[in-house]
């Protein structure tokens, strides 16, 4: 079974590779359980590789929990209907709890310490070591997801109150604060040192109201079409004010 | 405040309701109507192990949700009310006048379901009823996350 | 621009592999522009500059509401094409036409994406039928399809960048006055600080993060404070 699971982890680092709206990442999860999957009966492995491939979204880096606990609920003889049941009630969780611990947590806290070191002067050392850092967390949580969800099965919501996942999910909110507000205005200063003085001015002018407009019309207006709708304007003005 | 979401996401509790349009909201509590996880506590457990300890949850099945909704709207915080499909929305509209806006967060693809939007597919006797109930007045648009465009009913129904 | 052919190639490379590992394999992050930035300009021998239209895409990242499957640009391809933009001029020429070449990628990455997520969809529901028999073969193969086809994408957003680049310098440098090209730097770097602290704050939420945020905040401008009294 070792080089089973081993071999679900690797296919679990490609979960998104045929990301669609029809079943978003259900095929890629299929993908990753099936190896799983083998030992089964014969007439129970290809409905189980069929269940495997439906519907799913969850975040990415813990997908390893639904993999491992719907191919040991396959295992342990769940009916097909209870496994179904159990695959849509992991999406929503795993997916919230992911989204905060990673995407609103680990990954903006460390990116925020790497602007404000490469603002400080860190270089590509702060790049590689944000790699590094990142990377363990990353790693170690694919790896723990699966590995969990595989010894608990059905029971997975077991796994999900681990004190270390609590813990990291409590802290990494303010800690991600914490670190974004901190790297802003180094991240600003450093951006406006090749500026002269003037310009920097206008620069920090242009920032506040560029901050407020995407405030107040934020639902309309991305920072990408304000940004490029911006340098629009720019052009125009420095092609009749030559 | 007030219940600021009416929600049908078969997802449920999921990132885009805890994070998208909870921080920018900055929702108390959750209610999560449906008669199915309302007896199953496994899946409760799970539901609430999807929300930070700052959120409550609450789980109703239709018939208390129905009951408990004026409380719900009178209650001072900011809440977000779920339901998984079409038919919960409807059966707990046709109980509770409260019911006045709806949002369609995501439901996704199954036998019979056709694509209407990105995140949206339904059969064409669920987008009927969503079309009826927006004939009621109730206010039915599709949007995922609060920086994108509510799509209202008659474009993609 | 003027490059020689092996570092195009190692360009093209590079932003494709950070293409594919934003969604597909295996999301180490090296999507991230800060990341994607300063190996570009390691490649092109120019690190500072990698790591300036790194940080200014690493901002206009944090305006991507990183949660579910919604729509957004795609910034790692898009900052290698500003780097190599940016490496050809130089000073705050540079850094406004990288910017804008990348913003112009990061819009056409994003909208490939899209249309690969619909490609997809449609081949998934073709395969239907295999798929709910349970072949394993066919969904291996579904699934390699998209990977590969995500690989196809994220070259060509690259190419598309690179060209950009090539072109940016006759048809926009010779175009732009002195105050043109610094209004224009100003522009992108102006967007890139709102969009960074426009996205942080939506990330902050108005909760008791709120707090920790304003707490940093204030440790950050008390390091800027420093740094410029030091100087």
């Amino acid at each position: 079974m070792k080089v089973s699971l081993a071999r679900a982890l690797l296919r679990l680092f490609a979960v998104q590779g045929s990301y669609n709206y029809e079943r978003l990442l259900g095929v890629g999860v299929g993908v990753a359980e099936e190896p799983l999957l083998r030992d089964l009966a014969d007439g129970k492995y290809r409905p189980a590789v069929a269940r495997g491939a439906h519907f799913f979204n969850a975040h990415p880096y813990l997908i390893g929990l639904a993999v491992g606990a719907a191919a040991r609920a396959e295992h342990d003889g769940a009916s097909p209907d209870q496994v179904e049941r159990l695959r849509e009630a992991l999406c929503g969780p795993l997916g919230s709890v992911g989204d905060r611990l990673v995407w609103a947590g680990w990954l903006p806290f460390l990116s925020a310490l790497t602007l404000a070191a490469v603002a400080l002067g860190g270089g590509w050392i702060a790049v590689v070591s944000f790699l590094i850092v990142y990377n363990i967390g990353h790693v170690a949580l694919r790896w723990w997801a699966l590995k969990a969800g595989w010894t608990h099965g059905a029971r997975v919501s077991v796994a999900l109150h681990h004190p270390v996942l609590l813990k990291a999910t409590a802290t990494l909110g303010p800690a991600m604060a914490l670190a974004v507000g901190f790297a802003l205005p180094i991240t600003a200063q450093y951006l406006a040192a090749p500026f002269g003085s003037w310009t920097r001015l206008a620069l920090a002018l242009a920032a506040v109201v560029a901050f407020l407009m995407l405030r107040v019309f934020g639902d309309r207006l991305n920072g990408l079409r304000f940004a490029l709708g911006l340098s629009a304007l720019a052009l125009i003005a420095g092609w009749i004010w030559p | 405040m007030t219940l600021a979401l009416y929600r049908i996401d078969d997802r449920l509790i999921h990132g885009q309701v805890v994070v998208g349009w909870g921080q920018p909201l900055n929702v108390s509590f959750i209610v999560l109507v449906d008669d199915e996880v309302r007896s199953s506590d496994w899946e409760q457990d799970l539901y609430r192990m999807g929300v930070p300890p700052s959120i409550e949850v609450r789980f109703a099945s239709v018939e208390e949700a129905a009951q408990a909704l004026p409380a719900w709207e009178a209650d001072p915080r900011v809440g977000i009310l779920l339901v998984a499909d079409i038919d919960t929305a409807v059966a707990l509209a046709e109980r509770a006048p409260q019911v006045r806006r709806l949002n369609i967060g995501g439901v996704h693809h199954r036998t019979g379901r056709t694509e209407r939007l990105r995140f949206v597919y339904l059969t064409d006797d669920e987008a009927r009823k969503l079309r009826a109930l927006a004939a009621r007045g109730v206010d039915v648009t599709a949007q995922d996350v609060p920086t994108a465009r509510p799509v209202p009913v008659g474009e993609f129904t | 621009m003027n490059l020689p052919v092996e570092v195009l190639i190692a360009l093209l490379v590079w932003g494709t592999l950070v293409g594919v590992d934003l969604v597909s394999l295996p999301q180490m992050m090296i999507a991230r522009p800060i990341v994607a930035g300063a190996v570009a300009g390691a490649i092109l021998g120019d690190i500072p500059t990698g790591l300036r239209l790194g940080v200014v895409f690493e901002l206009m990242q944090y305006d991507i509401l990183p949660v579910g499957a919604v729509r957004y640009p795609e910034y790692g391809p898009a900052t290698v094409a500003a780097v190599a933009t940016a490496h050809s001029s130089a000073g705050v020429l540079g850094l406004g036409l990288g910017a804008l070449v990348g913003l112009v990628t990061g819009l056409a990455g994003g909208l490939t994406i899209n249309v690969l997520r619909r490609v997809n969809s449609r081949v998934v529901h073709n395969a239907a039928a295999a798929l709910e028999s349970g072949n394993p073969r066919a969904l291996l193969r579904v699934h390699a399809g998209g990977l590969l086809r995500d690989a196809a994408r994220a070259a060509l957003v690259t190419a598309f960048g690179l060209l950009l680049a090539w072109l940016a310098r006759p048809l926009l440098a010779g175009a732009l006055t002195v105050r043109g090209a610094l209004l224009l730097a100003v522009a992108t770097v102006a967007a890139a600080i709102a969009a960074g602290s426009a996205g942080t704050l939506r990330l902050v939420g108005k909760g008791p993060n709120l707090v920790w945020f304003a707490a940093g905040l204030g440790g950050g401008l008390l390091v800027v404070a420093g740094v410029a009294w030091l100087r």
